[in-house]
């Protein structure tokens, strides 16, 4: 009795085994996908449609990092997502392999005309990640997917390798699919998003050698573009863009200079190894405001236009003036992103989230007319700024 | 007849209470109680605590008798009948739709082309031989899955710290505590599917004083763990999120594990912790399963194979008349809300105040 309980449960348990782990059942070989890895969406021709730029990759025999990827890239004018699918299957000569997307590179015109419904797809398809990265580019999203780079990858690859080492010089904010869909959903906020543009050589000072023929270009991270809602309202500078990542807690380490911040003559260039922003909202005289307390530890690296030998006090003396440089050379940054969220409009520093969570009975007062009051909003700023080391040697080599 | 230990009955209490909770309690709390509704997960689970002690209660004075039983003796045959048609019915429909539910999850997520009565089939074959195999086998099973649950749990709420947004959860409070309360009515229905089962399991638990003491911890322990369990899981989407995007989404954790990576190389665990999950959700049908057929047997006298296959066909149908993945949840939560919550909340209140009132009269 016991044996025949014991062959019955062993039988269910086998064809339980052969029900699950076949894998007969949407079986896709490796061999035969085409990982997608870049998105580009821009406008298209016909009213309400898009042009949707799809970049696969096809792994380069024999490269030695998994970053030397060459790209395949089609672009179709479509009304949705799954029609661009379907065109671009019927080209392709193997089989897309959504789950691999890394970017999505959003055109100026699409931008300005609000692409939430094409991103539909990218939030809602089980195969995507929340963690996929989100671009903006000045012109055709299509021109930078298409782009024949120095470097042996592919556009989309070379964005998400350097979205990812962005808290090197946390200049550009890094936003993910995911982060942009909460800052979206607080309402009060204004999402804010990377920009990329393309550079040939001469391009911004930049200049660089290449064999191409054909014109080699590069891909440049600098600035973002601020949103009302899915719509895109407007470029921030680099400046202002850098200011932003202080006040957001951003910058994990940035490389910083005082040139041109005073007349002094000596400047400092250094890199920031810590920085923590906190904020306070303070009532004072019966009126509400934000204050801004940053903190940076910086290692001064450069010393440029000093030329005598300075005595050990004189050297502490000299870092402690860097310090107010460097404090000077962060509160203009900042400064630059108030006054553009001010002129803008639209709250892309988050002080309405931040006023919500630290008085949240008077932010019920005001978040209606939240947009109206950014402009006069009281916002103080409290830099603090701390030389950590000042390098291998104290003074300069040399002196006159 | 088979009994099962006290450790079992901890671990099997556990593993039937978290059941899939952990994958809709986040929406639930938040739709309701907004940024602060993962306060409310632990008091709404708490609430089984009281109600499992008014199930041991009802043990250590009618031993070796499940609810059922006691329900006709306390209440007269009919009225007993009658519950126990409700109890019948309510477990039944749920294990269906919970069963179509594990199936929806997996096809959705992870394997959308294989065709959804594989998991119906082949989850259904997992439930039948553990019910077939006795409360013994299934509280030992249970035993080996329920720590690999917890231990993804925590690994997917661990490794979505990195994720987490600036102060998403401030401020706190800043609506009052009524949200809280409406969280914790959302809640409510989970431990109350767990009394369900505790009103079947009742005839297979020692009585012994002693034994009856480790009875009531493992109720404190069970409900303590899961819901603190579940209060992780809820707070996690919230501080990843937002609350907005909480509700939004249907099963944030899967979510969640789709995003988790370990210094860019490990990405893609989604599957493997949905494997788990799964052991999860097996264990939950499997206990409806039971307590529909301990209702069958207590109050028609229906057992044996025949009936067991039955219950597994009702299951199966149910299961494949739910071909829509939101009317599925949605029927879930009505379910939930307007037959679990008012039916045992009153039933076991009420035999619990009967049998008080018998024995303090003497009857």
């Amino acid at each position: 009795m016991k044996r025949t309980k014991l062959k019955m449960g062993l039988g269910v348990l086998l064809i339980a085994c052969i029900l699950f782990l076949t894998g007969c059942w949407g079986k896709r070989e490796v061999e035969n996908l085409a990982p997608l890895i870049g998105v580009g969406i821009d406008l298209g021709q016909k009213p309400g449609t898009y042009l949707i730029t799809e970049q696969f990759s096809i792994p380069e025999k024999g490269g030695e990092t998994g970053a030397e990827i060459q790209g395949r890239t089609f672009s179709v004018e479509a009304s949705n997502v799954r029609e661009a699918d379907e065109k671009i299957s019927k080209i392709a000569y193997r089989k897309p392999f959504m789950g691999s997307l890394k970017v999505i590179v959003i055109g100026e015109d699409a931008a300005k005309a609000g692409f939430n419904d094409i991103l539909d797809f990218a939030q809602r398809f089980p195969e995507f990640r929340r963690s996929m990265y989100l671009v903006l580019t000045k012109g055709k999203a299509q021109s930078i997917l298409n782009l024949k780079l120095g470097v042996n990858t592919s556009p989309a690859m070379f964005i998400k390798n350097n979205l990812e080492k962005w808290e090197t010089i946390s200049t550009y904010p890094m936003v993910n699919l995911g982060h942009y869909l909460t800052v979206l959903s607080r309402k009060s906020t204004a999402p804010i998003i990377p920009l990329v543009k393309s550079i040939k050589s001469g391009d911004g000072g930049i200049e660089y050698k290449t064999e191409r023929k054909d014109g080699a270009e590069e891909i440049q991270l600098e600035g973002a573009g601020v949103l009302r809602g899915d719509r895109l309202v407007d470029f921030l500078t680099d400046e202002e863009t850098k200011g932003y990542m202080w006040l957001e807690n951003d910058v994990i380490h940035r490389l910083i200079d005082t040139v041109g911040i005073e007349e002094s003559k000596v400047n400092f260039g250094g890199k920031v190894l810590k920085s923590t922003t906190k904020y306070n909202v303070k009532g004072k005289d019966g009126t509400i405001g934000l204050e801004y307390q940053i903190k940076a530890s910086i290692a001064v690296d450069e010393v440029m236009g000093l030329k005598e030998q300075l005595s050990e006090t004189e050297w502490v003396d000299l870092m402690k003036g860097a310090e107010k440089s460097f404090a000077k050379v962060i509160q203009q940054e900042c400064e630059l992103s108030i006054k553009r969220e001010r002129e803008l409009g639209l709250d892309f520093l988050g002080i309405g989230r931040h006023i919500e969570q630290k008085n949240p009975a008077y932010w019920k007062t005001v978040k209606d007319q939240w947009e109206q009051k950014i402009a006069d909003f009281p916002v103080s700023l409290n830099v603090q700024v701390t030389i950590h080391n000042s390098g291998m040697s104290s003074s300069s080599p040399t002196t006159n | 007849m088979e009994r099962i230990s006290t450790h079992q009955f901890m671990t099997l209490g556990a593993a039937v209470l978290m059941g899939a909770t952990f994958l809709p309690v986040a929406s639930l709390v938040t739709g309701v109680g907004g940024r602060d509704g993962w306060m409310s997960v632990l008091p709404g689970f708490a609430v089984g605590i009281p109600y499992g002690l008014m199930v041991l209660s009802l043990v250590e004075r009618y031993p070796h008798k499940n609810l059922l039983q006691i329900s006709e003796t306390l209440f007269g045959k009919w009225i007993g009948k009658i519950i126990g048609v409700i109890y019948i019915l309510i477990t039944g429909y749920l294990g269906g739709l919970l069963l179509g539910q594990a199936g929806e999850i997996y096809q959705t997520s992870v394997m959308p082309l294989t065709p959804i009565s594989v998991f119906y089939l082949g989850g259904l074959l997992l439930v039948f031989y553990l019910v077939r195999s006795g409360i013994e086998v299934f509280a030992r099973f249970s035993e080996v899955i329920f720590p690999l649950i917890v231990i993804a749990l925590v690994l997917d709420v661990g490794l979505s710290i990195p994720r987490i947004e600036q102060g998403e959860l401030m401020p706190i409070l800043s609506e009052g505590l009524k949200p809280l309360f409406w969280g914790g009515i959302k809640v409510l229905p989970f431990p109350l599917t767990y009394i369900l089962f505790l009103a079947g399991i009742a005839a297979f638990l020692p009585t012994g004083k002693q034994e009856l003491g480790q009875l009531k911890t493992g109720v404190w322990r069970a409900v303590f763990l899961v819901g603190i369990l579940d209060t992780l899981v809820a707070l996690i989407q919230i501080l990843v999120f937002g609350p907005t995007e909480t509700i939004r989404l249907v099963y944030g954790l899967l979510v969640l594990g789709k995003m988790v990576e370990v210094s860019k190389t490990v990405a893609g665990v989604e599957s493997l912790f949905l494997g788990v999950w799964l052991g999860a959700g097996v264990i939950k049908i499997s206990a409806f399963f039971f307590t529909a057929i301990w209702g069958l047997e207590t109050v028609f006298g229906l057992k044996g194979l025949k009936w067991d296959l039955a219950v597994g066909i009702v299951f199966l149908g149910i299961a494949l008349q739910f071909m829509r993945g939101p009317s599925l949840i949605k029927e879930i939560g009505l379910l939930d809300d307007y037959l679990v919550l008012p039916f045992v909340s009153v039933w076991i209140l009420t035999l619990w105040g009967v049998a008080r009132w018998k024995k303090g009269a003497g009857v």
